[in-house]
């Protein structure tokens, strides 16, 4: 997936805020919706702080920053509770987008972090249902273990994929070489 | 239109027809209290001048109207457009001539819609007049600090980060300008003003470079405006220096090498920086139970200063800094002692700052719930992927860019004829030291 999706759009409305007064609600929510995808929170943070008061009344404006709160806090559960929502078709497919990078980045540090973690405590986190998490584990090859009566999983750690040299990289290399010789 | 303005418009018209701006220049600004008074009536005046020939005599117009605005109180949006037009079709060639005048009219401009508060709106204006009015990418203008203000009001930086990110090697300031021009000063564009733009250009670039939390950069920017030489302390500078103090914290847990040869912040900075000193001092002590205190008895200095929400940083910094401290001395610890250690309340809270930190690649670690065990682990970069080596290569190219530059900038100063003379001049001075020394110009003002 691209990040740069989303980028003409972007350019558009940035454009439009810094060329018009009174800017409706849609400009804001759209800019924030995409800044959150891109992984940009300080500017998602700054743009909810620029946002005119009397706007920040605006439902989904509210919601999507709810959103944004639980990203700068790390908060996964707040954020996979606060995205089930009703989203207007504006904000609609970067706020999927979004869900989907958040899953996967979720797994993917979990993979990292845990050697082992409670069934449970996944669930909560991700607001998965046990059989969406079984399909998930089984996709990522993570094995299952009972204590007592509690389900433990264990991530298994993602092999990197093997590098190559190439010649570009070598022509680099020979530049710095002469460089320091000389 | 009063006759003496016709006479304006005449004067603007004949002199830029016949090329003649160093004149028309010179002349000008004497007109600016003609125009000013005449307010009510400019717009008459702009409508018979074209922004691209007339350049100069637009840019007075602009200027009278940002100085009457006070009192004319015009419509902020079309003076905004105007200004927006202005910048976009002048002649930057004619604009050379008056560099003094057109770094005034953006200066009142900032504070025009600064005032409106219509920050945004000036943005996209100064960073074209930037981009017009500099002769190299990394030259540094007064508008810069004007820039990094309207950023500043209307929290965006997207504009204003590519010129923070450029390395200063050029200061175009209003002393030289003027010097150049001869041309006359208004009792505004004073010459005194350009080291209050330099240290503000720092100062609002630290904080831009704070908010986006680039701390290292933050740091130096900081530094820079600090370490400005100086005979007397600036309050630009003493403020930089509590947020200085702050932004070291975060970055290396203590003060950051400052140059010795600053006076000025251990003679005036420091006594007045006391609070500042004292939380460094504590947060020395590693402990964040007394660093918690210590801000909440300071917690009024703090705010009054704006730099409560740096003083939660710190603390925050504090845990980190200790829990990485931590992957120092143990290989496995639980998740409860890692609470106690660091003076987190729970567990579950230490668990919560250790996946943030892992996440954020502060430390390496994995987290075993079974046991309720942390691990901690070397940090498992090998140095054999391709993104390191674009990184390495990046890094390299941006040393090898500085070299040039540095060699560069050394070949101008060992050719500058000043610098010959004192050079010269001081050899012959070891020679016969008993002359007392009669240098006609010092190359370091």
């Amino acid at each position: 997936m691209h990040l740069n999706k989303y980028s003409e759009l972007q350019q558009r409305l940035e454009n439009e805020e810094f060329e018009q007064v009174e800017l409706g609600a849609d400009v804001y929510q759209q800019l924030l919706a995409i800044y959150m995808y891109q992984n940009k929170l300080a500017d998602a943070k700054l743009l909810w702080m620029r946002i005119p008061n009397k706007l920040k009344e605006d439902k989904e404006l509210i919601q999507l920053n709810l959103l944004n709160v639980a990203l700068q806090n790390n908060n996964y559960a707040d954020f996979f509770k606060n995205i089930k929502y009703e989203w207007s078709e504006r904000v609609k497919a970067p706020v999927e987008d979004l869900l989907i990078k958040q899953r996967e980045e979720l797994f993917k540090l979990m993979g990292s972090a845990y050697v082992s973690i409670y069934q449970h405590n996944v669930l909560e986190l991700s607001l998965m249902s046990e059989e969406e998490l079984k399909n998930a584990c089984a996709a990522l090859n993570w094995t299952e273990e009972l204590d007592g009566d509690r389900v433990i999983l264990k991530p298994k750690v993602q092999e990197a994929p093997p590098s190559r040299g190439n010649d570009d990289q070598l022509l680099k290399l020979t530049e710095f070489v002469t460089f320091l010789e000389n | 239109m009063g006759s003496a303005l016709e006479n304006y418009v005449n004067q603007v018209r004949t002199l830029s027809a016949s090329g003649s701006y160093r004149e028309l220049a010179e002349e000008l600004p004497e007109s600016l209290s003609l125009l000013a008074r005449n307010w009510s009536i400019l717009d008459n005046v702009l409508e018979t001048l074209d922004m691209q020939q007339h350049s100069l005599g637009v840019l007075y117009v602009l200027l009278a109207k940002l100085h009457s605005a006070s009192t004319a109180n015009p419509e902020p949006v079309q003076l905004i457009q105007l200004m927006r037009d202005f910048v976009q079709r002048n002649t930057v060639e004619q604009l050379r001539f008056a560099v003094c005048a057109f770094y005034e009219t953006c200066h009142l401009f900032t504070e025009f819609v600064v005032q409106k508060n219509l920050s945004i709106l000036g943005i996209r204006i100064l960073s074209r007049a930037i981009d017009q009015i500099r002769q190299l990418d990394t030259q540094l203008t007064p508008i810069h600090a004007d820039l990094c203000l309207l950023s500043l009001k209307a929290k965006n930086f997207s504009v204003v980060l590519p010129y923070l990110d450029a390395d200063i090697t050029d200061i175009s300031t209003v002393a030289a300008e003027c010097k150049t021009q001869q041309q006359q000063q208004s009792q505004h564009t004073d010459a005194n003003n350009d080291a209050k733009y330099f240290l503000l250009y720092y100062y609002y670039g630290g904080m831009i470079y704070t908010a986006v939390k680039n701390y290292e950069r933050a740091l130096y920017f900081f530094e820079v405006c600090v370490t400005t030489p100086a005979m007397a302390m600036s309050h630009i500078m003493l403020e930089a220096y509590k947020k200085f103090l702050m932004v070291s914290l975060i970055v290396e847990g203590k003060i950051a090498y400052i140059p010795k040869n600053s006076q000025v912040i251990g003679r005036f900075m420091k006594p007045m920086a006391n609070h500042y000193h004292d939380l460094v001092n504590v947060y020395a002590n590693s402990s964040s139970e007394e660093l918690r205190i210590i801000i909440l008895k300071y917690s009024e200095a703090f705010t009054r200063d704006n730099n409560m929400g740096l003083a939660k940083q710190v603390a925050t910094s504090l845990y980190k800094r200790n829990i990485q401290r931590l992957t120092k001395t143990f290989l496995t610890l639980s998740l409860s002692d890692v609470a106690s250690r660091v003076q987190l309340s729970s567990a579950v809270e230490a668990e919560r700052y250790i996946l943030n930190m892992i996440k954020s690649g502060e430390i390496y670690a994995s987290i075993n719930q079974k046991d309720g065990m942390v691990l901690f682990k070397d940090d498992p970069e090998k140095y054999n992927s391709p993104d390191m080596f674009l990184n390495v290569q990046n890094n390299i190219t941006h040393v090898l860019d500085q070299v040039r530059q540095i060699n560069k900038m050394e070949e101008e100063i060992i050719l500058n004829p000043m610098y010959v003379k004192k050079a010269l001049g001081s050899q012959d001075d070891d020679l016969t030291s008993q002359h007392p020394k009669t240098f006609s110009g010092d190359p370091t003002d």
